[in-house]
């Protein structure tokens, strides 16, 4: 019995181990072709960078004929503000709805979360025309609302299923205390969601970093790209160039790479303890 | 023939041991607790009996036959967990009978174990229910059910009634109490209260840190514990412990002489138990074979028939007598407490109990 | 107690209460919001659907004007049409390959003695992370009959005579998009099913181990019913994203016109042409609003389904 058990773990791994090669070989590839030279590109895709086949021209292009700095703060500034403005103001409503009890209070909770099945895009048209008319065609803080917007409804949600759990003795006993309402939700509840704002914030990030769809339609503007716009149009211009293409998605990858690596514990931890309220 | 050998067991997480070289024997039909304070191995010796551990060292034997390096569906044994365990998507019905459909049972059969089972813990109403909809008690019997039903040559119970209430807890204690009788089987029943201890166990097997204590009926658990230990774990309230000094073969709190020690002088530690403190009058001579002690009483917890009373000695030391409830307390009234000679246990500097005089 | 806290206690009886401004300000931000930028546009463009474009410049209403030219004009209706369909074909692959492989990978890590779990798990989704332009172009480079890495590759496992520019073919390139899709996103069902599977008490899978079960059997008897929720959400969410943000993808390797020749057009980027135009076709705000209405009908129709079919037989087997 035990040496059936071992058996299978070794499958078990050779299977994992399988997937794992399959998920990282590309990027893999990418990075390591984007240290060669053309001829090494082409000659031997898959030997490594060192003496002849070495070659730092791609970087060189990348980063002095594009404004990758300046993309990557516009991700960074939509995606920061975005997420604070989640997860602030869907702390409040979810605190609101799961606190006090009010006429229509069910029925505005439902209206907050329907919000996660019927998707954002659907109102682009309109969207449109309401951020031109609002003068804030090419903003970043078109983005910024809309992006917010896109990612209330799974926020109030996640956090309302979180309060619900929460008993209310501490609140109760800060009002003895005579807080304010107000500063019992800064001071009491907004600590007592730290717990789940990693999920939130996994949830609500990713969409956000990776779209491609609203920085192309409201602010394909040079000054507000994202660096997802950023790379597709840089990579548009390059296609011969091969050094610089590679160069340029390595580029792409590293920062999320090493930022992924660095929180992976938090990250997943939060996927896995609020992705269970389905 | 469903015996239980544990012979030298042991068992490592990494390279500490947390289970040292027990053996243990029991007896076909014998219902055996293992007891012992939170993180002392117990349920880790119960899973290394189920099969849900494997062993470091040693060797487990059921009815003779060594079961190490079965599975746990292959040893003839049946668990009942301290969470249930049930299966959420299936009925009581269809939880009593999941196993045996599983292995090919015969309906017939199947339909007959599971009749049984319910028959002898009362769940014919509760059949059709899904674990949801059952209170704590109703679980904890068709968790105890599925484990009739495999009719296992050895049940094992893991702390199982740790997640209900008080009152439940003692109804439940009584009915594992009738099922044993009923069924017979042989038993292992880990638990942290003393109180289920004392009342299930044919034997009682005390652990502490990985290794067994001692082993013996509950009577025999209270009236010569091996240790210090053993004797502050059984009984509730538990023995006062007092600091003492042997002295030409007494054993003395102050200067007066309380029972006789064949320890040699110096320190030592004298066991009382509350119930077998008794209140005296002041100025009461003393019976035969009973020695006094004075205080004043500091609290006293009054439960309706009886009350602990917590004494203060002279020497500020502090004991709790489990008295008559009829009677009146005050706080700081003086009380002359008690105590028979031979009911004193007398532990040496390791802590080891004297045996001599018991 | 005499508090406010009766706020959660009771309910309001006395008429004389002071209106309790918190609770607007706290659900004001959120609701704002949400409405203006959210709800509105997509009402504003059910609204839009309904007009068009009047010779001589404004707009007026034409009620379902725009809906027949959608299903009547042959330009509009083939180009539907096969959106649709390409999109339906999307959903499909990914409901049989994506989520398959994600519940196998999830049921394998969820498995408490596996050594490197974490490790693995940090690895797969890492895919699901990158940026949907980064995917696409690693993979277009990767099949790119220009560079060899997939050529010889495939000549290493003696498959060297089976290779294709796959991308540019219209008979594979659907195909082979969504197999990338499926490649990035395989991580977020693979969470999902992951959660749900750990949170199966150890203590149930032991009873079912001491009933004699193995691992295959634990897996379908015990494991997979109890994840059947999990499974109506991920198909939900499949279903949602594989309309509306495949756009992403598509658009990052195969253009705004989805070649080749609208071989991997889908809804997404119909509807991004639709209105906004892509090089020699004119956008046309109305007829965008019109598909974005038919978009929002088929989303509504899963959407539908998942609660009222799935979720309601799903149940019964809540715990």
């Amino acid at each position: 019995m035990i040496v059936r058990e071992r058996l299978s773990a070794t499958a078990i791994h050779v299977i994992l181990l399988g997937w794992t090669a399959l998920a990282l070989f590309p990027l893999f590839v990418i990075v390591l072709n984007s240290w060669k030279s053309r001829k090494a590109i082409f000659g031997e895709p898959l030997g490594l960078p060192t003496g002849e086949a070495f070659s730092a021209k791609g970087y060189a292009s990348v980063l002095s004929n594009s404004d990758f700095p300046l993309f990557f703060g516009n991700s960074l500034t939509v995606t920061g503000v975005s997420l604070a403005l989640i997860l602030l103001f869907g702390a409040m409503a979810a605190h609101a709805l799961t606190e006090y009890r009010f006429r229509g209070n069910t029925l505005i909770g439902l209206y907050l979360i329907l919000g996660i099945m019927v998707p954002i895009r659907l109102g682009t048209v309109a969207l449109l025309n309401l951020i031109v008319d609002l003068g804030l065609a090419n903003t970043l803080t078109a983005l910024i609302l809309v992006y917010t917007a896109q990612g209330l409804p799974v926020a109030i949600f996640i956090f309302s299923e979180f309060l619900r759990s929460v008993s209310h003795e501490i609140k109760d006993s800060a009002r003895i205390d005579g807080l304010s309402e107000y500063r019992i939700f800064l001071e009491v509840v907004l600590p007592l969601v730290r717990p789940v704002i990693a999920t939130v914030a996994v949830f609500s990030m990713i969409p956000i970093w990776n779209d491609l769809w609203f920085p192309l339609i409201l602010s394909p503007g040079e000054n507000t790209r994202t660096v997802t716009l950023g790379v597709q149009q840089f990579i548009g211009q390059y296609t011969v160039d091969w050094g610089a293409v590679l160069a340029a998605l390595s580029v792409a990858i590293l920062p999320v790479l090493v930022l992924y690596v660095i929180f992976s514990r938090q990250l997943i931890r939060g996927i896995t303890a609020g992705a269970v309220k389905g | 023939m469903a015996t239980l050998e544990l012979a030298d067991v042991r068992k490592a997480f990494g390279t500490t041991d947390v289970i040292h070289d027990v053996s243990l024997d029991v007896a076909d039909g014998e219902l055996v607790v293992f007891v012992g304070p939170s993180g002392c191995g117990k349920s880790t010796l119960l899973r290394m009996i189920a099969g849900l551990e494997t062993l470091s060292g040693g060797a487990i034997r059921i009815g003779g036959d060594p079961v190490d390096h079965l599975p746990p569906s292959d040893r003839g044994i049946a668990m009942v967990f301290q969470s249930y365990a049930l299966y959420p998507h299936k009925d009581v019905r269809g939880n009593l009978g999941f196993a045996l459909k599983h292995a090919g049972v015969d309906r017939a059969e199947i339909e007959r174990r599971v009749n049984a089972a319910a028959e002898i813990l009362g769940l014919d109403e509760l059949m059709n229910r899904r674990p949801r909809e059952l209170s704590g008690g109703q679980r904890q019997r068709v968790a105890i059910g599925r484990a009739i039903v495999r009719e296992p040559r050895v049940f094992l119970f893991d702390e199982p009634l740790s997640n209900l209430d008080a009152a439940l807890r003692v109804h439940m204690r009584v009915e594992i109490l009738k099922l044993h009788q009923r069924l017979a089987n042989t038993m292992v029943y880990v638990t942290h209260d003393q109180v289920e201890a004392m009342t299930l166990a044919d034997r009682i097997v005390v652990f502490r840190a990985g290794r067994v204590e001692q082993v013996g009926t509950p009577l025999e658990l209270y009236r010569a514990p091996t240790n210090r230990f053993v004797a502050g774990f059984i009984g509730s309230p538990a023995m006062n412990f007092l600091d003492a000094r042997a002295v030409a073969g007494t054993v003395r709190l102050g200067e007066a002489p309380l029972c006789a020690t064949t320890l040699a002088d110096g320190p030592v530690t004298l066991g009382l138990r509350p119930e077998h403190l008794m209140r005296r009058g002041k100025g009461e001579p003393a019976g035969d074979g009973e020695a006094t002690l004075e205080g004043t009483v500091q609290v006293f917890e009054h439960l309706g028939g009886e009350a602990f009373v917590h004494v203060e000695l002279a020497d500020a030391r502090t004991l709790v007598a489990k008295l008559d409830g009829e009677q009146a307390f005050r706080p700081g009234e003086p009380v002359t407490l008690g105590l028979r000679r031979e009911r004193c246990h007398v532990f040496d500097e390791r802590g080891e109990r004297e045996t001599a005089l018991h | 107690m005499s508090i406010p806290s009766d706020d959660h206690q009771q309910p309001d009886k006395l008429a004389r209460r002071p209106i309790r401004w918190y609770i607007l300000v706290f659900l004001a931000p959120a609701t704002i919001i949400y409405t203006v930028f959210a709800i509105y546009p997509i009402v504003e463009s059910l609204r839009l659907s309904l007009y068009a474009k009047e010779t001589g410049g404004g707009s007026g209403f034409v009620g379902f004007a725009n809906y027949v030219r959608l299903f009547g004009e042959p330009y509009w209706a083939t180009r539907f049409a096969n959106a649709f369909w390409n999109n339906v074909v999307l959903f499909a692959m990914h409901m049989l390959i994506q989520n398959p492989i994600a519940l196998a990978l999830a049921a394998l890590l969820s498995l408490p003695t596996l050594t490197g779990a974490a490790t693995y798990r940090t690895i797969f989704f890492l895919p699901t992370l990158l940026s949907v332009v980064v995917v696409g172009f690693v993979w277009q480079l990767i099949l790119s009959p220009l560079w060899g890495i997939t050529p010889d590759a495939m000549q290493a496992i003696g498959l060297g005579a089976w290779f294709r520019p796959w991308l540019g073919l219209e008979s594979s390139a659907l195909v082979t998009v969504t197999l990338i899709s499926i490649w990035q996103y395989v991580g977020i069902p693979l969470m999902l099913f992951y959660a749900a599977l750990i949170n199966i008490p150890e203590e149930t899978i032991e009873a079912a181990r001491i009933d004699g079960l193995g691992g295959w059997a634990i897996f379908w008897k015990v494991k997979f019913p109890l994840i059947l929720p999990t499974l109506g959400l991920v198909g939900i969410l499949t279903y949602i994203g594989n309309f509306t943000a495949s756009f992403d993808l598509i658009y990052a390797i195969q253009g705004g016109l989805a070649g080749p020749d609208y071989a991997t057009d889908v809804m997404g980027t119909f509807l991004f042409r639709s209105f906004f135009g892509f090089q020699s076709q004119l956008g046309d705000v109305y007829m965008g609003a019109t598909v974005a209405s038919m978009l929002f009908f088929i989303i509504l129709v899963g959407v539908g389904t998942y609660l009222f079919g799935v979720q309601r037989r799903l149940q019964r087997y809540e715990s």
